[in-house]
């Protein structure tokens, strides 16, 4: 009794239902975009939700149209204003959740929930625009099988359909539309570039490298475990201690700072100067969007993958040079050999340029250079002379040295003799300089960590590292890495064995193994979700042609081929469901399984050679028949027709006929006579 | 509301089918060659929102733009095969429609029965502007709908054609089948506005005046529908649950012969709206009726049956059979 009352409590006008299912969607489409909306936006459509959802319920009249439209301007101004633009994916979908708020405020009736469903799927799709993961994916999925839900009932004229049917039926249809998806998703054709001009990048921060360095001011390397990039090794990597992936060099030097040559300093392509030596290295680069337009390689590349427009700069660096500063993660193909020699011509205005040092800066530094040069003036010497006196003296590796005063790499070298890679390379490029070899500092990453899993190594913003490459007039550019001098294992094991090791790393997350493990595992799913499905793209597919024997075609032939493709599959799809749906829905009541069962039983008696039922011979008949011919089980044989009539026959409402006769022709397995 | 380009549309489209698939009895299966499948405008705008997501996708080269997009328009797709689906092999059955009074809504009783093992759900019929359901059919289930189409003559009301559609699940694709059968309901005369009094001429030798009573109590005979309620015997109910009408003595009560000539004054849809009044009245008042129409006489009786045939032969008095 309690039960029913409260049952009928709970029964809620189907009004309301519609808006409460309204409502859900509404909250869960727009929930993947709250991260990158005004605080003020989530609320309002919180609020909005709980208002109309109050107003159903208490009966309350709709807001008086003149404030809804002034409501709705305000609104859009406020978007305005907090974007200053009402271009590009960001604005776009805060406009597009301050409309489904508002348009939930007046939501009256089917079709304006019917309406509001729909913007959902713009809501959803606009959140599909930027990369997400695949717990995102999952989440969509999820969503959309709710959103079915919602849309059969909330369509429905009269009450909805029972949780369970609505359930099952939109799963179905969900499922029936999976394969037809997947196969649109691969074989439809995509396009290498936009079709038109997109508005700008919305990818705010740079992160990684930057473009200076000053060591001197920096007291403290917070060390980020965001990843840079990932590369998967086309057979064996190299030794741990030559990864060194190449980013921006730094030339010009104030003294503090170094940053980079401004232009580009030659035409041409230095790498056709350098001599490559021994095994090639070809890997696969998955490189996270770093809001610039470098790309990392080992050094050397020889040669890499012609598509994202990549090119080599003229101080040997990758990167996509023409068009905007990267939001997206783009993956290329680089073929490198460790073993090399840049001999990049240099002209005497160039060695000038990376000799040069500013006339006051770091005398002591200078004067030290210029001590080495009595004994032996040769480069190799030199370089020589220089990791001595970083290896003999009481250098420390650290991340957190003492900031340095007006002549930094003085003090360094002289005083406090604590720092990381960038004191260490600028300590190393100057006295280089000073000793009159040109000289620059490279930036980029050193060694990777390798994902058991995957197979593929991991090198994040931690990896970052900071070396010096020194001009020899036989030899070309020459690395030469300081901190190998004072820290070896550094360079040997990679970052985070050695900050591990060395007590670096304070947060038990990196330290704890297991954990590590689970991290490396989930970063295992990301990345293939990353190459196979947000990278799935114009390369891929050109792979997948090459493979079904359609190698060799011209881009358009491509693109009408995949079309063709795609065509055959949805017919091929959907020819097969319509198959499906008719299988299922034959017919299949009691009466025929009672048929059925009744044609076993006659099979059987067949087998003992009572011979076959006639055409126009009643069951009854043929029982008396069959009993006449098998004495020894003829009340058996006259039970099941009994039951058979029953079921056949008679009403049979909870089906216990044919549950008898199913069991009693199950059960008749008599011997011959 | 439909366009009347639609409208027009619609008659030309029926028309073509009813050539196509030829007339149907009075309990049809639908058959894959002629449910028709088209997107509903609902649909239109859904496929609309898919294109304009494909060009977006195509644009920013998002491939999990495109996986919703594909998503979404596969379900679509999927959707028209259910839509299609929920219809294949209903079986559609005309029941009969109850003769109505002129100007009242006739109503068609049309069974829609599911022989599959799965329900199907939302199927309504459809005759112009006017509907019938939605309503689920469970499996083996048959479900009756009552389809509404106003009277304004006498007659036959024949429910030329209908659709039977259905817009599950989607509601983006709208699944219909025409069905032309033969459905046909009698619609009695408009009665005409009480006023005039009964005639009440001795049917042969007249028996002098009796006192126009409802006192002389004859019997009981079994109540069908149409009967007035005030005549039902509730008492009798209450003892032994059939429900009986009391039957008054037709001796005391003149019998009614009604007759076409009676009403000189009148024009003939004039007159059988005033002898299907005086019908109505007479059965009222528990007197045995006859009627005498030109070519059709119906001699004197009483009860419901001989009521109905007395309004039948009003009805398709004159007319073509």
């Amino acid at each position: 009794m309690t039960s029913a009352v409260a049952q009928r409590g709970l029964e809620l006008p189907l009004e309301v239902r519609r808006l409460l299912w309204t409502a859900a969607i509404v909250v869960g489409a727009s929930l993947p975009h709250w991260a990158t909306l005004a605080a003020w936006m989530p609320v309002l459509l919180v609020a909005a939700v709980a208002y109309r959802l109050t107003t159903a319920v208490r009966h309350w009249p709709l807001p008086p149209r003149a404030l809804r439209i002034a409501v709705a301007l305000a609104a859009f101004f406020a978007v305005l204003f907090e974007y200053r633009t009402l271009n590009g994916a960001q604005a776009g979908s805060a406009l597009l959740v301050v409309m489904v708020a508002l348009k939930f405020v007046e939501a009256r009736g089917q079709r304006d929930e019917l309406v509001l469903v729909m913007l959902c799927y713009f809501l959803i799709f606009a959140s599909a625009l930027t990369e997400r993961g695949p717990l995102w994916a999952a989440y969509v999925v999820v969503l959309i099988w709710l959103t079915t839900v919602a849309m059969l009932n909330i369509g429905r004229r009269g009450e909805f359909l029972p949780h369970r049917t609505a359930a099952l039926t939109s799963g179905r249809l969900l499922l029936h539309a999976l394969p037809l998806a997947v196969a649109l998703f691969v074989l439809f054709p995509r396009l290498p570039g936009p079709l038109w001009a997109m508005p700008g990048s919305t990818s705010s921060g740079a992160t990684g490298l930057s473009e200076t360095m000053s060591p001197g001011d920096i007291t403290n390397l917070g060390l980020s475990d965001e990843i840079a990039f990932r590369v998967e090794f086309d057979g064996r990597p190299p030794r741990a201690d030559a990864l060194y992936w190449r980013g921006p060099s730094l030339t010009n030097f104030n003294g503090r700072t170094w940053s980079m040559l401004q232009g580009t300093r030659r035409g041409g392509r230095v790498a056709d100067s350098t001599e490559y030596r021994g095994e090639p290295t070809t890997y696969r680069v998955m490189l996270d969007p770093n809001g610039r337009n470098w790309a990392f390689a080992l050094d050397m590349a020889a040669r890499w993958s012609d598509d994202n427009t990549l090119r080599m700069g003229s101080d040997y660096q990758l990167g996509t040079f023409f068009g905007a500063p990267r939001s997206r993660r783009i993956e290329y193909t680089v073929t490198s050999y460790v073993d090399y020699s840049a001999r990049e011509p240099l002209t005497p205005n160039e060695i000038e340029m990376f000799r040069r040092l500013p006339g006051d800066s770091n005398p002591r530094a200078r004067a030290l250079a210029q001590s080495w040069l009595v004994d032996d003036p040769s480069g190799a010497a030199i370089i020589a002379r220089a990791m001595d006196y970083l290896r003999s003296q009481p250098f420390f590796y650290t991340l957190t040295p003492p900031a340095l005063g007006a002549q930094p790499v003085d003090e360094f070298l002289f005083e406090t003799r604590e720092g990381f890679c960038e004191h260490y390379a600028s300590a190393m490029t100057v006295l280089l300089r000073a000793a009159g070899l040109p000289a620059r500092v490279v930036m980029g990453y050193q060694g990777g960590e390798l994902n058991g899993f995957g197979g593929y190594y991991i090198v994040r913003q931690s990896d970052a590292h900071a070396w010096t490459e020194v001009w020899l007039e036989d030899e070309g550019w020459v690395r030469v890495d300081a901190v190998a001098a004072v820290a070896p294992e550094r360079v040997a094991l990679g970052s985070t064995r050695y900050r591990s090791d060395r007590g670096f790393i304070a947060s038990t997350m990196l330290s704890n193994t297991w954990l590590r493990q689970a991290m490396l595992a989930w970063d295992t799913i990301n990345t293939r979700w990353q190459a196979w499905v947000i990278g799935y793209g114009p390369e891929l597919q050109r792979a997948l042609l090459d493979r079904l024997g359609f190698g060799g075609l011209r881009r358009a032939q491509r693109s009408a081929v995949l079309l063709g493709l795609a065509a055959a599959a949805t017919v091929f799809f959907l020819a097969g469901l319509s198959g499906y749906l008719a299988w299922r829905k034959r017919r299949h009541t009691d009466i025929d399984r009672a048929a059925a069962c009744f044609a076993k039983f006659t099979r059987r008696l067949a087998r003992l050679r009572v011979r076959q039922r006639a055409a126009g011979e009643g069951p009854g008949a043929y029982a008396e028949h069959a009993a006449t011919a098998l004495p020894h089980v003829a009340a058996e044989i006259r039970a099941v027709v009994d039951l058979y009539l029953r079921a056949r026959y008679e009403p049979d409402a909870d089906g216990a006929a044919l549950a008898a006769l199913e069991t009693q022709v199950a059960a008749f397995r008599p011997a011959q006579a | 509301m439909q366009l009347g380009a639609a409208r027009v549309f619609e008659r030309w489209a029926a028309g073509w089918a009813r050539r196509r698939q030829g007339a149907d009895t009075h309990a049809v299966e639908l058959k894959r060659r002629r449910i028709y499948v088209l997107p509903t405008r609902f649909g239109l705008v859904f496929a609309a929102m898919v294109l304009a997501m494909l060009l977006g996708s195509l644009n920013y080269g998002a491939s999990l733009g495109f996986m919703l997009t594909f998503l979404l328009a596969s379900l679509g797709f999927v959707a028209v095969h259910h839509c299609h689906n929920n219809l294949l092999g209903a079986e559609i059955k005309f029941l009969g429609a109850a003769p109505v009074f002129a100007g009242e809504r006739a109503e068609f009783r049309i069974a829609v029965s599911n022989s599959s093992a799965i329900p199907r759900l939302e199927i309504e019929l459809k005759r112009g502007d006017h509907t019938a359901g939605p309503t689920d059919v469970g499996p083996g289930a048959t479900e009756t709908l009552r389809l509404g189409l106003p009277t304004e003559r006498r007659g036959s009301a024949i429910l030329e054609r209908f659709r039977v559609e259905t817009r599950y699940p989607a509601r983006v694709f709208r699944a219909w089948t025409w069905v032309h059968m033969d459905a046909r309901c009698l619609v009695y005369p408009r009665p005409a506005a009480p006023g005039r009094p009964l005639p009440l001429a001795a049917a042969d030798g007249a028996t002098g005046f009796h006192h126009a009573g409802d006192e002389d109590f004859a019997g009981l005979r079994p109540a069908s529908s149409g009967d007035p309620p005030q005549r039902i015997a509730w008492k009798a109910y209450a003892r032994n649950d059939v429900l009986l009408l009391k039957e008054f003595s037709g001796g005391t009560q003149e019998p009614c012969m009604l007759d076409w000539d009676m009403l000189p004054d009148l024009d003939a849809e004039e007159r059988l709206s005033q002898l299907t009044r005086w019908c109505i009245d007479a059965d009222a008042g528990g007197r045995s009726l006859g009627l005498k129409l030109p070519g059709n006489v119906i001699p004197l009786g009483a009860g419901p049956k001989h009521l109905a045939a007395c309004l039948e032969a009003l009805a398709l008095f004159g007319l073509p059979r």
